[in-house]
């Protein structure tokens, strides 16, 4: 080498006080170190990208997957009084109904039955442009009823009637012209028919939508003195799900900043040598701090848009599958604009935050320790701990005081909970180092590694825990939630067959002839056939062959189809027998009021069978059993002779409820079944009544309606599921989606860990280790990482849901074993595997130390 | 003019068994335009004394004093900014930021005092002239051989108005003939006053110092006297 001396020239003017310069120099080379580093930021940048384009994604789903601006009944009004069209004095109360409360919109209704079904459709007599209710009204194609005889229906309304624009429908004795096909955007299930304003006369009801107070609503009287039924928007739903929007929020960047925290750890671990020598130069500590921070804002900024747009690609893709699951019309554009502005905001801000506290370390450090690269001595895992402690704990109280409602509470507590769990991780990792000292090799010094970067260590078991929590929390509470009153009326797979159309008005089980029993069977096997049934089962209810019948109930009339107990059944004209119903009979003064529950079929030995019960697993004093675990308190009541509802009931007054596990859990399956002896004790005999079939799939419109011609010529009626589809399987996916984003998780994390201890595999190469002590130290790092998370993640969702739940922790009595086997032990045995086998590859860092 | 004075140094690193003492009452004075080189075995405290004479590091006992302004007194800023402004670091191993070109490297100290990027560059510029450098001033340190990587160290040291240069081991990571260079051009530097220390283990790089000072379990156990200047020729012809 040659080296020319000359003479120095003049130096520079003596120092301004300026900053910029150096805030310059600062930035140019973090941004210099961003684009020159790409693939080492790249982790960091793809996890915050993930994170801000996922929680995009999410706050679409979540704005869209409720209605927070309309109702499907109320449209945008927040009262509703329904009135009978019975009423002689109906004019005079809707015009005193608008006099008190000014703008209302009059909305008529008359059922018409849907042959071979018990459900009916709506014939709506409603303009499209009233002050409510238009929202709920959308024109698909022809036009809107304008005058007499005119209508547009609902495609479902249009299939299962075989209608079209231009046909005629003969509806509930009126002939109807088909002007146009309408849906109500707020709910695709709405099955409807709508004529002109006026046109419906007489009504069976009259809904009247306006906006009022509780209180004004309360004293108001009608002219005609007939009792007022009214009916109040809940507020509540908006307020949840803006509060899930904004849980979701908050956890989202929690989970970002970890993931961000425990990458810009390590790379101001990598950059310790450099910062070592920018202290070395000169720099001082707020100096070396602008380096981290500038790294943040750049990897924020690049995520935030980026991710965003990722985001929102996302989700116009996913909306037509959310309009399928929540079965109303979505606006693709109808997004929380500004929830996605803060998150974009907030993940710059949780980059630069995040990168703070490595950096705050990092400047900490002294000169010589950084120049030589040793990392900052881990601070004291008690201290952390004990903070831990009192924040998860305070987190869990303030849950509890939020009483499901109160977002501020749900949202810190929520946070502090995390955040408790966070400071946790140091002492959890410390305790499974010390755990796994008399450990094979790799074993031991993978968890020494993990105490050793603590810092690192923690923020990512802090995201993997937090993904196992949400996770868990999910499978949890989908467990928790599997309720009859939350399952439906049936699974997609099933339908009922009825011999009569009344199915939930108490009209008792039609007293038919043998022969038309006999024909009703051939019915139903002929249906069951028709849309190729897996299997059918005979369900019989209780009654007493010689009690009389009932007396028809409103709404049981005028049902189209040859019921068969018309055909001079015994009790085809009216009601039918008596049979028991589990009820909440409440003493009001001298009388009692009775809500009824849940029906009773009989335990028959054909139906123990089907549901693989063993008749010597009830008990022999049991009188109902039952898959459900809110009957107490409830007893079976009996019309009895005298019948009817209004009546002095008769029964059982404290059943002894056996709860039985294989039993389903929906509300018109035969779910809640008296046994023989309760039978006895009420004197009663089984008596055929319904029959179930299950298709294996989910039953397509065409099987619905095939079903249903079926029945109507057999004069039967059928029940199919009846609401939206199950969100069961979104969380079944939700649970798959969190145990998949925690693996995600830890293959970077680990990836990032064992690659800053590169010196370590340089060291166990050189002394002979082969691709086994590398794969078992991989192994060991993710399998205690995800071990750790589990443990951590499980517990504190836990936590968090008996706080939840706690003044009613029935619901969590199910608990979901399988899912939470799969995520504390499968989470870390996968793990463990994954990295066992992916680390068998001799990285290119062994053999040459790249240039810091 | 003493440049660098050290007054009964001492350092102790660890507590209780562990305690280990790296520096043990060390005086040492270095003078503008002197070059003193440190030599020593392994753990005899040659890099120790280096740090603490560049402040990065605070001694357990003693003073150190840097252009007659004592350390002991200064904040971390304060002595960031003395860093900046008066102590140029050479280490073994360069040290240089991967992200900055050579001409960048270079001005960092002079940006990191508020000097305009414009002025600092131009200034960083005629450092790389002076030594050679001036055609690889926008290369990266990954373009650039061991010994121009530790001759832009030299400029980033020197550039300024820098009193004191400090080297540790600075040809440990070059051959014997960028080795030498690198001392003559640290050897040209304070023959322009600066005042400089350099450790090294090399006893014919030693030989480029105007004094060596040998070092042994944290003491001063030898130096050799300073070379007489030209007023001892002047005495000596007076008295013969």
């Amino acid at each position: 080498m040659s080296a020319a001396v000359q003479e120095r020239a003049a130096g520079p003017a003596a120092p301004k006080a300026g900053r910029a310069p150096a805030r310059r120099a600062m930035a140019r080379w973090a941004c210099r170190l961003f684009r020159r580093e790409w693939r080492r930021q790249a982790f960091i940048l793809v996890l915050l990208t993930l994170a801000i384009a996922a929680t995009t994604v999410g706050l679409g789903v979540a704005s869209n997957a409720s209605n927070l601006k309309a109702d499907p009944t109320f449209g945008t009004a927040n009262s509703i009084i329904t009135l009978p069209g019975s009423d002689q004095g109906l004019a005079g109360d809707i015009a005193a109904i608008r006099h008190r409360f000014g703008t209302v919109e009059v909305v008529a209704h008359q059922p018409v039955p849907i042959p071979g079904s018990v459900s009916t459709v709506d014939l709506r007599d409603e303009s499209p442009r009233g002050p409510f209710g238009h929202v709920t009204l959308r024109l698909d194609s022809g036009r809107y009823p304008t005058g007499p005889g005119e209508v547009a229906v609902t495609s479902t309304v249009a299939k299962d009637f075989g209608l079209h624009v231009g046909g005629v429908w003969r509806a509930g004795g009126r002939t109807l012209r088909i002007v146009g096909l309408v849906e109500n955007p707020l709910d695709l299930l709405d099955q409807f028919g709508l004529v002109a304003p006026g046109q419906l006369n007489p009504p069976a009801n009259v809904s009247i939508l306006l906006d009022t107070d509780q209180q004004s609503l309360d004293s108001f009287r009608l002219p005609s003195g007939s009792d007022l039924t009214t009916g109040r928007r809940s507020a509540a739903p908006r307020v949840q799900v803006e509060t899930f929007v904004l849980v979701l929020c908050t956890l989202g960047l929690l989970f970002v900043g970890l993931l961000a925290v425990a990458g810009f750890t390590v790379m101001a671990q990598r950059r310790l040598r450099a910062l070592g020598m920018l202290g070395a130069l000169g720099a001082t500590d707020r100096h070396i701090r602008m380096v981290m921070l500038a790294s943040g804002a750049a990897v924020g900024a690049t995520a935030a848009v980026v991710g965003t747009i990722v985001g929102l690609v996302a989700w116009v893709a996913f909306a037509p599958t959310l309009r399928t699951i929540a079965e109303h019309r979505v606006d693709v554009f109808a997004l929380p604009w500004w929830a996605i502005a803060a998150a974009m905001l907030l993940t710059f801000v949780t980059a630069v935050v995040a990168a703070w506290w490595p950096a705050r370390a990092s400047a900490r450090v002294s000169i010589v320790a950084a120049l030589s690269g040793r990392p900052p001595r881990p601070q004291p895992a008690h201290r952390f701990a004990a903070l831990g402690g009192v924040l998860l704990v305070g987190g869990v109280f303030l849950l509890a005081l939020a009483d499901q409602r109160r977002p501020v509470f749900i949202i810190s507590g929520t946070a502090a909970a995390a955040f408790g769990l966070l400071f946790l991780s140091p002492l959890a990792i410390r305790a499974l180092a010390a755990a796994g000292g008399r450990s094979r090799i790799s074993v031991r010094l993978a968890l020494r590694d993990l105490a050793r970067y603590q810092a690192r260590a923690g923020a990512a078991l802090g995201a993997v825990t937090l993904a196992v929590a949400v996770a868990a929390t999910i499978a949890v509470s989908a467990s928790a939630a599997q309720t009859p009153s939350v399952a439906g009326n049936l699974p997609a797979d099933q339908l009922l067959v009825h011999l009569s159309s009344a199915v939930n008005d108490l009209q008792g089980v039609p007293a038919l002839s043998a022969s038309q029993r006999q024909s009703a069977t051939r019915g139903v096997e002929q249906l069951a056939s028709a849309i190729h049934a897996r299997w059918v089962l005979p369900l019989d209810v209780a009654y007493a062959p010689g009690s009389g019948t009932l007396s028809p109930q409103p709404g049981g009339a005028g049902q189209e189809g040859a019921h068969p107990g018309a055909a001079g059944g015994a009790g085809g004209a009216g009601g039918g027998y008596p049979t028991p119903a589990l009820a909440k009979v409440t003493r009001i003064g001298p009388g009692e009021e009775v809500s009824f529950v849940a029906n009773l079929y009989v335990a028959t030995p054909a139906v123990l069978h089907h549901f693989g019960i063993p008749v010597t697993q009830v008990a022999g004093t049991t009188d109902i059993i039952s898959s459900r675990r809110d009957l107490s308190g409830l007893q079976v009541f009996y019309p009895g002779d005298q019948g009817g509802p209004n009546r002095a009931s008769s029964g059982i007054a404290k059943p002894t409820i056996q709860e039985v596990a294989q039993l389903p859990n929906y509300t018109s399956d035969p779910g809640t079944l008296l046994t023989s002896k309760a039978l006895r004790t009420l004197g009663l005999q089984p008596i055929q009544a319904a029959w179930l079939i299950e298709t294996g799939e989910p039953l397509t419109p065409t099987q619905i309606q095939t079903a249903r011609n079926a029945a109507a010529a057999a004069g039967l009626y059928v029940e199919t599921r009846n609401m939206q589809a199950s969100l069961g399987a979104l969380r079944t996916w939700s649970t798959a989606a969190g145990i998949l984003l925690a693996l995600g998780v830890l293959g970077l994390t680990v990836g990032l860990l064992r690659s800053e201890t590169a010196n370590d595999l340089r060291i166990l190469a050189a002394t002979g280790a082969g691709s086994g002590t590398r794969r078992a130290l991989t192994g060991a790092t993710a399998g205690a990482l995800a071990l750790l998370g589990a443990l951590l993640g499980t517990a504190g969702a836990y936590a968090a849901l008996l706080a939840w739940h706690h003044s009613d922790l029935s619901p969590l009595g199910h608990v979901p074993l399988v899912n939470l086997l799969l995520i504390v032990a499968g989470l870390p045995l996968l793990a463990a595997g994954a990295g066992w086998l992916l680390a068998g590859r001799e990285p290119a860092m062994i053999a040459r130390r790249p240039l810091d | 003019m003493t440049v660098l004075e050290m007054r009964d140094v001492s350092k102790v690193y660890g507590e209780g068994p562990a305690e280990v003492d790296a520096l043990r009452d060390v005086s040492l004075t270095v003078d503008s335009g002197e070059l003193v080189a440190v030599m020593g075995p392994s753990g005899s405290g040659k890099s120790t004394l280096l740090t603490i004479a560049g402040s990065l590091e605070q001694p357990t006992r003693g003073d150190v004093l840097v252009g007659g302004s004592p350390l002991s007194g200064m904040s971390r800023d304060d002595r960031a900014r003395l860093r900046r402004r008066s102590i140029g670091y050479v280490f073994q191993d360069f040290n240089l930021l991967v992200g900055l070109t050579a001409a960048e490297n270079v001005s960092l100290p002079l940006e990191l005092d508020g000097i305009h990027a414009g002025e600092a560059r131009a200034a960083a510029t005629a450092a790389l002239d002076e030594l050679g450098l001036g055609e690889r001033a926008s290369r990266y340190p990954d373009e650039l051989s061991g010994g121009e990587r530790q001759r832009v160290a030299i400029a980033r040291a020197v550039v300024g108005d820098r009193h004191l240069l400090l080297a540790d081991e600075p040809s440990g990571a070059l051959d014997s003939a960028n080795g030498e260079a690198v001392m003559r051009l640290i050897r040209a530097a304070c023959r322009r006053g600066v005042a400089g220390v350099v450790v090294t283990h090399d006893a014919q790089l030693a030989s480029w110092a105007d004094r060596v000072v040998f070092l042994r379990d944290g003491r001063i156990v030898d130096q050799t006297a300073p070379l007489p200047g030209p007023e001892s020729l002047l005495a000596s012809s007076q008295n013969p």
